[in-house]
């Protein structure tokens, strides 16, 4: 995935609701990525680490909260979560027939500002 | 001072791709989005496509690759409305680049507009470009371990195209294999088996391409 172009992206968002809210510096911010999004979370940081330097989110650390996939099966009507990244069927019976409802996310959660 | 911001990272390109979405839709024109590994036969597919339905449907091109012309200029050999897109080192279409280029179109004399995404068969899933549907075409010489491999595409198409079936019998691709992965990562794909180069099972495909546009 593009670690580099989706860090670009969260620093603008940071950055631009930092100034938005009146505020002049970024301590720090929460990310929430699923592991079904498609970002390796180590990537994500480095790129985040490179490109912060020279913004108001120079001295930031970037917490990564990594959603697992989880989803709801039409046939035994349950909630379930999983430790892999894809499902291809419903780990409790087996079926085929799911919706997946988490672990896409590619969420700026919060931030602490100053 | 702790401050929620709760948005989504790719808002921008989801943002950019709605705005797509709503010149399409006052335009009244059918977006499709074309993706796959390179050399699958994308080009190949919009050839065909184009030879079987030009008289029943006003098609247009929008032709993304990293470098050069040579898909516009197959498309424009058939008389049909191309752009082309050079990402210039991008590895998928995004909805910026699809934004930039939508008016050169003419869009209102159009009902089925034709993206052929950048060959790769991990990031144009990623990215909305304000298309009604997603295709994904793979080749039989790709082999079957593919929907698997890579199952974000499998999971966000409508339909998937498995051309070059006529080199079944010089390969060991398992079609029950890849028609069992690819439905159990998404049970509503439509598949279609087809062979561009000899022609089989493309009427199929555009019957059921057809009756999508018409109506919808």
């Amino acid at each position: 995935m593009h670690e580099v172009s989706i860090a670009q992206g969260l620093l603008e968002i940071a950055i631009d609701n930092c100034k938005k809210q009146g505020y002049q510096s970024i301590d720090s911010i929460k990310a929430k990525i699923g592991k079904a999004s498609g970002v390796v979370p180590d990537s994500l940081l480095f790129a985040f680490e490179a490109l912060k330097k020279d913004t108001i989110a120079g001295k930031a650390t970037l917490t990564i909260e990594e959603i697992p996939v989880g989803g709801f099966c039409d046939s035994c009507k349950k909630h379930f979560t999983v430790d892999e990244a894809y499902v291809i069927e419903c780990p409790l019976c087996r079926s085929a027939s799911f919706k997946i409802e988490t672990g896409r996310e590619l969420n700026i959660d919060e931030m602490e500002v100053s | 001072m702790k401050v929620k911001v709760v948005t989504n990272i790719l808002e921008a390109n989801d943002r950019l791709a709605a705005e797509n979405r709503k010149i399409f839709d006052q335009a009244g024109v059918y977006v499709m989005n074309v993706m796959s590994g390179p050399g699958a036969g994308k080009t190949s597919l919009l050839e065909s496509t184009i030879k079987d339905l030009k008289g029943e449907l006003k098609i247009g091109v929008i032709e993304g690759d990293i470098a050069g012309t040579d898909d516009a200029q197959r498309i424009e050999a058939l008389g049909i409305p191309v752009v082309q897109i050079n990402t210039g080192g991008g590895c998928h279409l995004d909805a910026n680049m699809i934004y930039e280029v939508i008016g050169e179109l003419p869009l209102k004399d159009l009902d089925l507009l034709i993206i052929e995404n950048v060959g790769n068969l991990v990031c144009p899933a990623e990215f909305n470009l304000g298309e009604d549907m997603k295709v994904t075409l793979l080749s039989i010489a790709e082999g079957h371990d593919k929907p698997l491999k890579y199952p974000l595409m499998f999971q966000e198409s409508s339909a998937l195209v498995l051309n070059k079936i006529d080199l079944l019998p010089y390969t060991n691709a398992d079609i029950g294999k890849i028609r069992k992965d690819s439905l159990s990562l998404n049970p509503n794909l439509k598949i279609f088996e087809v062979s561009c180069r000899t022609g089989e099972g493309i009427s199929e495909w555009t019957k059921w391409l057809q009756t999508l546009v018409k109506t919808t």
